[in-house]
């Protein structure tokens, strides 16, 4: 198993009030699969996907990715391991605005020991991947929603990440955009073998994963 | 490299902002500068006097003269081994803008007392000649673009003088040969100011030539003894001390302008402050995107408080160059006589780009240490 989650319990604190979003969740996810997390707004999935990437700890329980269980990593052994490990897309694509598109793709490689020449071919990779080739010079406002979270698809994978995790990646777009990007995941992962966990409220994008997981009040349910 | 080009690309984000940034930050730097070369010239005017000078004036003010019959008192003191006096003339060279320092001096005695005093031995010649020629400094010269044998006029600007304009063939243009000399005066004789006069036979001050600075005291206290209980008493200094009583006339300079200069600095420090924090809330989300790919939140806090360090030292430069094009004293005529030359000297220069340094780690730090501390989740969520 790539991904192994055992009795994972998450509680914020508002004020004095604990407020538990998962309650003993366990799950393993195999490599190469697309995964999709469904479930009303605050039933705990963005959370989830959250631990998983390593930017947020669990209160107790335990995550195992590749091997390594992250839940008693120090702060900057995660930072290290996120950035050799997990691709991360976002709702909202969260471009460098004052960047280009090649260089918001290079950004996670500023983080290797990678030449010049090395990263220019790793960028020109990705974003070949994602058909935006072309564009590389393109600042982000000069591109359109699709556009940017394809550079935003390129950025992730940039790196050869173990994990890719998509958090709403066509909740922002239209739906020919939005299908354009659920077609790249689907390439990602039929294609590059790639292990992605999707958030979606939406069925069609849950639709083009291979296993759906719903969420309710901080527990799988069945669907 | 590849961060500095990061850092870069952040700090013109927000042109505008990062532009008036650069500008308050040179604009700090241009004044300390500029207020640090006033301080260091009155210094350097203080430090360049001679210990084997010492200056005779009024006890009551400067501005006040005493009568040339007090030469025979001050010559006969013990210790005394030369003397020449001189007057304030307060001319104006067709405009009152045109302010330099003009001496009447007594010539032969006051070359002799100030070998600071550059001139070659024709021009001196010639000046000692012609009771109507004066010599001038070279930047005085420059400034007007005059040359030897030019005649120049100057109205009166001093009542005791009469009211006929006074009439002068440049002699000699001098060199200074010390701070305590400027190249921004000009010098004629005392006799052609005395015959017009209004009261005749009255000297500014004495310049007195002492056998060892040791006896600066004594001597000092014998030559102002003899005239004591006179209706002109007098009060002697050493020079140095003397420079330093007229710059102080212009009150602590030293307070007043290093109290200035630390208001405009500490005022561009919070302004610089303000600008990062400002800078640093607006990017939440790309700070926490950052995190988000592997940055560490050291590296957050080197590029953040690297951001502010570039955009206060680009200003510090830019305020630095511009005071050492701008402030100069003999460019802009306000040096010579009593008032120092100054210009901002390379230490002073860098002084500045450190100061504006130091006001970019401070206004850096801060937001750096805000930012590096961002917890990623609470970050997305903000703008979620």
């Amino acid at each position: 198993m790539l991904i192994e989650l055992k009795d994972v319990r998450k509680k914020y604190r508002r004020d004095k009030i604990e407020i538990p979003v998962l309650d003993g969740v366990s799950m393993s996810v195999s490599e190469g699969d697309f995964l999709a997390l469904m479930g009303p707004s605050g039933s705990g999935k963005s959370t989830l996907l959250n631990l998983l990437a390593g930017i947020d700890q669990p209160s107790s329980g335990s995550i195992t990715i590749g091997g390594t269980t992250i839940s008693g990593l120090s702060e900057r052994a995660l930072a290290n391991w996120r950035a050799r490990h997990v691709g991360f897309i976002f709702q909202l694509y969260n471009l460098i605005p004052v960047l280009t598109a090649f260089e918001n793709v290079e950004l996670p490689l500023l983080l290797t020991n990678l030449s010049k020449k090395q990263r220019r071919d790793h960028v020109m990779t990705a974003l070949d991947i994602v058909s935006l080739s072309d564009r590389a010079g393109h600042y982000p406002r000069q591109l359109s929603g699709g556009q940017e979270q394809r550079v935003a698809i390129a950025r992730a994978i940039v790196t050869d990440p173990t994990l890719l995790l998509a958090d709403e990646p066509t909740g922002d777009l239209d739906a020919k955009s939005g299908d354009e990007v659920l077609t790249l995941l689907q390439r990602l992962n039929h294609e590059f073998r790639k292990t992605i966990i999707m958030v979606t409220h939406d069925p069609h994008a849950a639709g083009r994963a291979s296993h759906v997981y719903h969420l309710e009040k901080g527990t799988f349910v069945a669907a | 490299m590849k961060f500095l080009i990061l850092i870069l690309k952040s700090a013109r984000r927000s042109k505008r902002r990062t532009v008036l940034t650069i500008m308050s930050v040179a604009l700090a730097v241009f004044l300390f500068a500029a207020l640090r070369a006033v301080l260091d010239g009155f210094n350097a005017a203080t430090e360049g006097s001679s210990s084997t000078r010492i200056v005779t004036i009024r006890s009551t003010s400067l501005i006040f003269a005493m009568p040339t019959s007090h030469a025979n008192g001050i010559r006969n003191t013990a210790g005394v081994q030369d003397l020449t006096w001189a007057n304030w003339f307060g001319g104006i060279y067709k405009d009152p803008q045109n302010f330099f320092a003009q001496f009447a001096i007594e010539p032969e005695s006051y070359l002799r007392m100030y070998p600071e005093i550059i001139l070659p031995p024709d021009q001196k010649q010639a000046f000692l000649d012609d009771r109507t020629g004066c010599i001038v400094g070279e930047g005085l010269a420059n400034r007007f673009g005059w040359k030897i044998g030019d005649r120049i006029v100057l109205q009166v600007g001093i009542p005791t003088y009469g009211t006929q304009d006074f009439d002068f063939t440049i002699r000699g243009i001098y060199k200074p040969g010390g701070s305590a000399v400027d190249n921004q005066s000009m010098m004629f004789n005392w006799k052609y100011a005395d015959e017009r006069s209004i009261e005749k036979g009255q000297v500014g001050w004495y310049v007195v030539k002492i056998d060892s600075p040791d006896h600066a005291p004594q001597i000092s206290a014998a030559i102002d003894q003899q005239f004591a209980n006179t209706p002109y008493e007098t009060k002697t200094d050493t020079e140095k001390q003397f420079q330093s009583s007229f710059a102080s006339m212009f009150g602590n300079l030293n307070l007043l302008l290093g109290s200035i200069a630390l208001a405009v600095v500490v005022s561009t420090l919070f302004v610089a402050a303000n600008t990062m924090a400002m800078s640093v809330r607006e990017r939440t989300t790309e700070i926490a995107v950052m995190r988000t790919l592997g940055f560490p939140s050291g590296w957050i806090f080197f590029f953040i408080a690297g951001e502010g360090l570039l955009i206060s030292i680009v200003g510090g430069v830019l305020g630095a160059l511009l005071a050492w094009a701008i402030v100069d004293g003999e460019k802009l005529g306000i040096s010579g006589g009593f008032a120092p030359v100054f210009a901002v000297s390379p230490v002073n220069a860098a002084v500045g780009v450190g100061i504006s340094a130091i006001i970019g780690v401070i206004a850096g730090t801060i937001p750096a240490a805000m930012a590096s501390r961002l917890k990623i989740v609470d970050a997305l969520r903000r703008v979620a």
